[in-house]
């Protein structure tokens, strides 16, 4: 797009000219042009592809009109892209959604059933008759505010935004008033006016300047509404000001009478919370009950499962990138909020940089091998090229470029990639008794390493395979496997295989003919073992054996142990040999460049900016950036060519926490001067100011300008927050605010 | 392995904290005056440090170059609904505006200088609203109209409302965005609280895509978890330019002019601002004599009172004492004698910055 839009627009508003826009708070750069290509491109997609395809290549189209031809193609490829983005990201977006909402969804009927209790309860002691004059209940359980104590088991706010949400669409959906607060509401600047505003805008749909609870009393005692309960919740209840949620709460009791209100408190911390919040003339009027949500992991893994096993939605992650997303998640918050930003970064690259990623959207919806032959007999020649030149083709000597065997290639793909997906549910299933994370089997199971290594060992010796770890990756691999010295996460699966119990395992095997309805063969097999199974078990209680404890010699001796043990071992088999010859990583299949992305240095520098360090590297390393040809042979040298800040900070670096501006101020002019002033030596401990002989460097800088430039220099260094400026009690120093890198 | 590399950083971080402490120690004995210098007139100072050759043009001229293969990939993400965030030392202005000009063609561009000391965010707003419904409009072949029908004028409406039409549900082409360049969106004009909470809510809007610059090393800290997982949808760039700090520079005081008697028009305004409206008229009387006599030693306190008197400023010599006990205590007014040693009153601010100040108090 950029290229064409250059030559496109004859005069682009050039930057010189904005000179007194500078000093505006804010201006209009420029507004939407019509834009030539845009309306070719959105607009007839189809006229346009049968256009350009039919004659096979730009070619020929001649030479003159190749490059437009080209151009345009881009365009339109990346359009294409752009909207398979969008279809792919809005799909999985979706899902997390229902698999969040599902997660949650026993938890908010347990409210909502609470909630309903509360009501009756209410109702039973007869307050809310609006009619009635206040006061009038005695009876001192009425006045209690009845609140729910959702523990949400984050430490971060941000993944419980959207469950409050949901519960409160939950609430409603079930009929009763809901208003979601946050702590925003409650804060002290706004003071109660502030809550009770949103309050009301919320449930009374109107919004007032001088907002009183008697409105909502009155709206609660119409005839439609004081039939049905009403709930506020505050999503972050330890966020609020204390004082502010203590007059709340008083309120709300002095209007218990009229408006019985059943509040909902979202509690991070610990059931304590609000005993630390709250006064003790609040706390007594409420009346609590606990409730949990799931945590983190449990979401993780279930949205590890939607989105990367459950359903091919056409974008898939290598090895590496799960690898960080993990250890992002495990290290950076917890939150499953950043895995999802993390994983929708992960997939905005994939398609800005894969050039045949457009056919992703694809994978999405069809199946059948005859729409993909179709699908890529319409794709130009340098696509297919490009296609062929991957180096997962080459790598298994797919020499002949045609476009039937590109589309076989991708059915294969997908086929191969179901596979995966249905063994490592089967290898979770396993896990679940030991309480493995998803996430981690998943890392695992990614590895092309280890499978490279299995596969060329050719044995099923699966414990030593995976004990293997796979080539370390620098930074990324930081965590490494968690249980490297006890064997990969992997080989413990199939050694707990042989352990389980029987009862756990007919339960296991139940699972395993479920997941593995797409291999027949291991379908078959695991039929097998269950038949077996049975057969073995002649009609015998399992109960006995259900508690998941290791198997110890029993004294009934009527099933023997030898025989649990065969179809134990016979299971343990059969996992290995469903790892082996099913658990094909993605990026060992040909063509999974399409939809795989794997660059986890481009996924880490998008999402993860590091201003503190790379603004000092910068700085320190000036010469790497600009390449100029006068300093870049300096090495640690500093010479009066290089860029003044530059200097500046890499002077700053030999002083203490407390840089004196004499002393700054008379180095940088000696650098600047060169060699000439070598005589007067001041610096003593500096390593850095050994003087070389410099040729062009002008030595007569007048004063003022050496002082100005040492002006400009602080200054930006002051922009970049890397210095504090002097104070009054320190007048000739300033403050240095990053040590080390 | 690498967690131990983890924790060489952390102590090669502490070591260097504390080395660094140990040679502060040792540097406060040798303590020199900045006033050691022989620091140059300000008005020179100035002079020539506006013409300061930049060093290294052509390299900064192409390393700004190379950035251009990059604009289509950030064309594509805010495409694709990111914000883009660049960072990395220089100034990103020219950048970010070559980027908009030449490749954000097809939709608006609004610039933010959130380098200047204040920034009303509302209005900014009320211009991105106006030129996304430009764009609509042209968009549409056939105005429709049930969007200029009902609406009243945009400068009118609440930031609620204007918010509501950016994030427009009711506009079903997705595609089409008002692109908001916001240079320095850690400057000082947007870095309070307020200011970053809006900007997180206008760049949360369907139809407003962001792009933003930082330079401070500390600007992450400006948002919680929630602006930037779900509002701001930052991609990051490190895009160094070594183009020198020209325009966001401007307004910071050079180290070696503010000798400690130059009072920076900035405090001097929030102060006067904070103070009653006679207070500072009472000023204003002081600042406009300063300005009609320069050359004075100032203004007798005597004088003072009959004007402030006739202008029923004060009522008595002790109100005028009690503004001027106010206005010394921050250093806004002094005094000294002038020839004819009486008393004289005198604002120590330059001649340009004070009548600025008095506009701004106007």
């Amino acid at each position: 797009m950029a290229p064409s839009a250059i030559p496109d627009s004859p005069s682009p508003p050039t930057v010189s000219d904005n000179e007194e826009n500078n000093l505006q708070q804010f201006f209009v750069l420029h507004k939407a042009l019509p834009r030539k290509s845009s309306r070719k491109v959105s607009g007839p997609g189809k006229t346009r592809r049968k256009i350009d395809l039919s004659p096979a290549s730009p070619k020929s189209e001649g030479k003159s009109g190749a490059n437009h031809v080209e151009e345009e193609d881009d365009c339109y490829y990346e359009q294409l892209r752009v909207e398979a983005f969008n279809a792919v990201w809005s799909e999985i977006e979706t899902k997390i959604k229902d698999v969040l909402r599902e997660i949650n969804i026993s938890a908010f009927d347990e409210v909502h059933r609470w909630v309903c209790e509360c009501f009756s309860t209410i109702k039973s002691s007869g307050t809310p008759e609006a009619v009635r004059p206040y006061p009038l209940v005695t009876d001192i359980n009425c006045k209690q505010i009845f609140t729910a104590l959702v523990l949400t088991k984050n430490i971060e706010f941000v993944d419980d935004l959207l469950t409050f949400e949901e519960l409160g669409l939950h609430l409603k959906s079930k009929g009763c008033h809901v208003a979601n607060l946050s702590s925003l509401d409650f804060s002290a600047k706004n003071g109660i006016g502030g809550c009770l505003r949103s309050l009301l805008r919320q449930l009374v749909m109107v919004s007032l300047d001088a907002p009183d609870i008697a409105v909502l009393a009155s709206w609660y005692s119409e005839q439609e509404n004081y039939n049905n309960p009403s709930v506020v919740i505050i999503g972050d209840m330890e966020r609020c000001s204390g004082s502010v949620l203590a007059e709340f709460i008083l309120m709300l009791r002095e209007w218990v009478v009229k408006i019985p209100i059943i509040l909902v408190m979202g509690v991070a911390t610990t059931i304590d919370a609000p005993r630390n919040l709250l006064p003790s003339n609040a706390l007594k009027h409420l009346c609590p009950f606990k409730f949990s949500l799931g945590s983190p992991y449990e979401r993780m893994d279930a949205i590890v499962e939607a989105v990367l096993l459950k359903t091919c939605f056409g974008f898939n992650v290598g090895h590496k990138v799960v690898f960080f997303l993990r250890n992002y998640f495990q290290r950076q918050d917890g939150t499953v909020t950043s895995f999802i930003k993390a994983f929708k970064i992960a997939c905005a690259k994939h398609f800005s940089t894969e050039p045949l990623s457009f056919l992703c959207r694809d994978l999405l919806n069809d199946d059948s091998e005859g729409f993909w032959s179709e699908k890529c007999a319409l794709l130009p020649e340098v696509m297919l090229k490009n296609a062929f030149s991957f180096p997962s083709c080459q790598r298994c000597k797919m020499t002949e470029g045609t476009s039937e065997n590109l589309a076989s290639g991708l059915f294969e793909l997908k086929k191969l990639q179901k596979n995966w997906s249905s063994v490592v549910l089967c290898l979770h299933e396993v896990g679940k008794f030991q309480k493995m994370h998803l996430l981690d089997i998943v890392c695992e199971a990614l590895d092309p390493a280890t499978y490279n290594k299995n596969a060329s060992d050719n044995h099923l010796g699966i414990g030593n395979g995976f004990s293997k770890s796979s080539p370390s990756d620098c930074c990324l691999h930081a965590g490494q496997y968690s249980g490297k010295s006890k064997g990969g996460i992997i080989s413990q699966v199939v050694r707990r295989v042989r352990d389980l119990p029987v009862a756990l395992l007919s339960q296991l095997l139940n699972i395993w003919r479920k997941h593995t309805k797409g291999i027949s063969e291991i379908h078959d097999k695991v039929k097998e073992l269950q038949s077996m199974l049975k057969f073995e078990d002649n009609g015998k209680s399992l109960k006995q054996d259900s508690k998941d404890t290791p198997k110890r010699p029993s004294s009934r001796g009527t099933m023997n142990m030898e025989d649990k043990k065969t179809v134990n071992e016979k299971s343990a088999t059969l996992m290995e040999y469903m790892i082996v010859n099913y658990l094909q990583p993605i990026e060992c299949i040909p063509f999974h460049e399409i939809i795989c992305f794997k660059n986890v240095e481009l996924l880490q520098s998008a999402l993860i900016g590091d201003p503190r360090r790379t603004v000092q590297v910068d700085l320190l390393k000036s010469h790497n950036f600009l390449q100029c040809s006068c300093c870049s042979r300096s090495g640690n040298v500093l010479l009066p060519s290089m860029h003044d800040t530059s200097i500046m900070y890499t002077l700053a670096q030999e002083h203490g926490d407390l840089i004196n501006l004499h002393d700054w101020f008379q180095s940088f002019k000696e650098i600047l001067l060169g060699p000439s002033t070598k005589g007067k030596h001041k610096m003593k401990q500096s390593p850095l100011s050994k003087k070389r002989k410099d040729r062009d460097e002008p030595h007569d800088i007048s004063e003022a300008s050496i002082q100005a430039r040492f002006c400009r220099a602080v200054t930006e260094l002051q922009i970049t927050g890397l210095l504090r400026m002097p104070s009054k009690r320190r007048p000739d120093y300033v403050q240095r605010v990053a040590f080390g890198l | 392995m690498d967690l131990n590399d983890g924790d060489e950083d952390e102590f090669g971080f502490s070591r260097n904290y504390f080395l660094a402490k140990e040679l502060g120690g040792s540097s406060r004995k040798s303590a020199r005056k900045l006033s050691d210098i022989n620091i140059v007139d300000e008005q020179e100072l100035r002079a020539v440090s506006a013409g300061i050759v930049t060093k290294h043009e052509n390299e900064i001229t192409s390393l700004l170059k190379s950035y251009k293969s990059l604009y289509s990939k950030w064309v594509f993400e805010l495409r694709c609904g990111f914000g883009l965030l660049m960072y990395g030392f220089g100034s990103k202005k020219v950048l970010l505006e070559d980027f908009a000009s030449t490749a954000l063609t097809d939709s608006g561009v609004v610039v933010i200088n959130g380098y200047l000391q204040s920034i009303n965010i509302k209005h900014a707003v009320i211009t991105i609203a106006e030129v996304l419904k430009d764009q609509l409009k042209t968009k549409r072949r056939t105005p429709t109209g049930n969007i200029s029908k009902v609406q009243q004028p945009f400068s009118s409406q609440s930031m609620d409302d204007l918010l509501t039409f950016l994030d427009g549900s009711d506009i079903d082409d997705n595609n089409c965005f008002v692109c908001l360049i916001i240079h320095n969106i850690d400057g000082p004009g947007l870095r309070d609280c307020e200011s970053q909470h809006c900007l997180a809510r206008i760049a949360s809007c369907r139809h407003v895509r962001m792009v933003a610059s930082i330079d401070n090393v500390n600007a992450p800290l400006l948002w919680n978890k929630k602006m930037i997982h779900t509002q701001f949808s930052w991609c990051w760039y490190h895009v160094p330019t070594f183009a020198p700090y020209k325009v966001e520079g401007i307004f910071f005081p050079l180290i070696l002019a503010s000798g400690g008697t130059a009072q920076s028009a900035k405090t001097a305004s929030i102060v006067l601002q904070s103070l009653t409206p006679n207070a500072q008229s009472v000023f204003r009387v002081l600042g406009e004599h300063q300005l009609a006599h320069a050359e004075d030693e100032g203004m007798p306190v005597s004088s003072l009172y009959t004007i402030c008197r006739e202008r029923f400023l004060v009522s008595s010599q002790m109100t005028l004492n009690s503004h001027l006990t106010e206005f010394k205590d921050h250093e806004l007014v002094k005094t000294r004698r002038n020839a004819d040693g009486q008393d004289c009153l005198y604002i120590p601010i330059a001649p340009e910055v004070l009548e600025k100040l008095l506009q701004e108090i106007g």
